[in-house]
């Protein structure tokens, strides 16, 4: 049988995951001089690690090329799918929020607001279940800009500190949710291999709950 | 005019060629004949159907999971997008008057809206049954049964798993939390999200139901969960569906299917349409289910008879796997036929060779030569030239 395979988020996410990986007892030397590969064998060959961007990860977690993977909450939040969310790691902590100008009233007025967001259905979502009309602007990049430049009202954005919003000009409105880096399960593979990855599971948490101890 | 999308497909459709049209073709003869067998008799519903079958189906499939059209007369009309709503209208209208239970199959396409490049298919073959107006022991086990055989004509390594709705609405209608709570309760099952559902539930720790409800989507595996449910479960409602739920599995043993049956008592997907028994099937190598079935008894109700009903389909495409090209066999013979005047012996020949299993073509060109070349380039296995004379 092959063996089992994690996807885990390139960058930040995967530092921290190969730190908890290696406090479970996985040899992750591969992955640290991993060079231009991308599919690593870690521990005693029973892991196999997988280095991809956050969306793929959930596109190989739910195709069932990948059985688990380990991906941001706001990109689960984003994409949506079918898998099991098992874990929340505890990592990668941050939150979804809503900002605009300094000083400024979103809901002021009728007129519909013009929301910028790398993150269009996060947006859309929250504003639906607020039952506030928008239109939503996709931005890829720095979206603190838009307001500045006057392209829309607000932005709905992932903030850690608030440095960012703050050095623009720019102020929470509101908190959507926390963010946190989360352990996916395919489904079937949940079912077909329960054994190896409900052990795999049960360390996860182990370590989560002693972190959280701590 | 420049035409854009005359030589492609829509999204989430594709041709499906040769071997895997074959493959399917397998799977589905298969699973018609172990249907019939079972004295199930297929029926073909319209791929059109009016909205309004789907009016009260918005639970479970949302309106902009379906694609929609109008009639001639403004109508608003569905692609069907699953097997059994409208057999459960044919069974409460023209097939009321009919011997209970009825037993019935289909095969067809349904079709759904999916998420924008996902690689989900927007057109799912299926293969299904529905048992309508049997709500005993026997009719689990029947249908049961035959999900099992259904998936053990698709692949050796497979797995059917069950759950009973029934523990789950038990527990969640003794618990006392805000109906915004309490779907998020379902959701955080459905997703095994472990950590986020005992955060959830943490304020309703004193309760029982809570107590039952964080441990249910860890509930899975083999026969070794009741004995864990046991302990965990107090209220009476959950109790007795776990013990039904026994029951059935005791007997999926004794006809020999211990190893394969798993249970996963936090199947809550559809919570609202199904009443009692929840089942899916999985194939070893395939990322998402191939079988999925259920008792659900307030369907038929919604078209005026109240029959209890259970069923599964079979998700033809997961059912066939991954298809490698060229593994369709070449014919076995191919024939030339020279002259106009040999056309008829070559056809008679042909039909000869047919006869004893063979596969034959007849080549298309009157020169043996270029008809060989034909039949080296199809890999076909024999070649022969039939002339009338020869025959005479």
């Amino acid at each position: 049988m092959r063996p089992l395979r994690i996807a885990l988020t390139k960058g930040r996410l995967e530092n921290e995951t190969v730190k908890l990986l290696e406090k479970l007892g996985y040899d992750c030397t591969a992955v640290r001089e991993k060079g231009r590969r991308l599919i690593l064998p870690v521990g005693d060959g029973s892991l196999e690690v997988v280095l991809a961007k956050a969306a793929d990860v959930v596109t190989y977690v739910e195709n069932g090329v990948c059985d688990m993977g380990v991906v941001g909450k706001d990109v689960i939040m984003e994409m949506g799918g079918t898998f099991f969310e098992v874990a929340d790691l505890g990592f990668g902590r941050c939150r979804f929020a809503v900002a605009a100008l300094a000083g400024t009233d979103l809901y002021e007025g009728y007129h519909t607001r013009r929301i910028a967001s790398k993150y269009v259905n996060v947006a859309r979502s929250y504003f639906e279940k607020k039952q506030v009309d928008v239109d939503v602007v996709k931005i890829e990049g720095s979206v603190e800009l838009a307001p500045v430049l006057g392209l829309a009202d607000a932005i709905v954005d992932i903030v850690e500190t608030g440095t960012t919003l703050k050095e623009n000009g720019l102020s929470v409105v509101e908190e959507i949710c926390p963010v946190s880096a989360r352990l996916i399960v395919n489904v079937a593979g949940m079912k077909m291999r329960k054994e190896e990855i409900g052990a795999f599971v049960s360390a996860v948490e182990r370590e989560i709950a002693s972190r959280a101890g701590k | 005019m420049v035409r854009i999308y005359d030589k492609i497909t829509p999204e989430g459709t594709r041709d499906i060629l040769f071997e895997e049209t074959r493959r399917r073709r397998g799977v589905t003869d298969a699973l018609a004949q172990l249907f019939a067998a079972r004295g199930y008799r297929e029926v073909v519903t319209p791929t059109l159907e009016f909205y309004d079958v789907y009016g009260k189906a918005a639970d479970y499939l949302p309106q902009e999971s379906m694609y929609k059209l109008t009639d001639a007369k403004g109508r608003l009309m569905v692609l069907c997008p699953d097997g059994t709503v409208p057999i459960a209208r044919l069974a409460a209208t023209r097939l009321a008057g009919e011997v209970m239970p009825l037993r019935v199959s289909y095969h067809k396409n349904n079709y759904r809206v999916s998420p924008e490049l996902k690689g989900r298919s927007a057109q799912i073959e299926q293969s299904g049954i529905e048992l309508i107006g049997a709500s005993s022991l026997r009719a689990d086990l029947e249908v049961l049964e035959m999900a099992a055989r259904s998936l053990e004509t698709c692949g050796d390594t497979w797995r059917l798993e069950l759950c009973h709705i029934g523990i789950f609405r038990a527990l969640m209608e003794e618990l006392d939390a805000p109906e915004a709570t309490r779907e998020e309760v379902r959701l955080c099952i459905e997703q095994k999200s472990y950590a986020a559902l005992s955060d959830l539930l943490a304020p309703y720790r004193g309760q029982a139901a809570a107590a039952g409800l964080i441990r249910l989507p860890r509930l899975f595996g083999g026969a070794e969960v009741f004995e864990e449910a046991r302990g965990i479960l107090s209220c009476p409602g959950a109790l007795e569906s776990l013990a039904y739920l026994e029951t059935v599995f005791r007997h999926l043993e004794k006809m020999g299917l211990g190893g394969r049956v798993i249970l996963d008592l936090g199947l809550v997907n559809q919570a609202e349409y199904y009443t009692g028994l929840i089942f899916k099937g999985y194939l070893d190598g395939v990322g998402s289910e191939v079988l999925s079935g259920g008792r659900y008894d307030g369907l038929l109700a919604d078209f005026g008879a109240d029959l209890p009903a259970v069923g599964f389909a079979l998700d033809i495409a997961a059912a066939t796997g991954e298809v490698p090209e060229g593994s369709l066999p070449a014919p076995d013979v191919v024939l030339c036929a020279p002259e106009e005047e040999d056309i008829a012996a070559a056809l008679e020949e042909a039909q000869r060779l047919r006869g004893e299993g063979l596969v034959v073509v007849l080549s298309d060109e009157a020169d043996p030569e270029l008809a060989l070349c034909y039949a080296k380039a199809v890999g076909a296995g024999r070649f022969a030239v039939v002339t009338a004379e020869e025959e005479a």
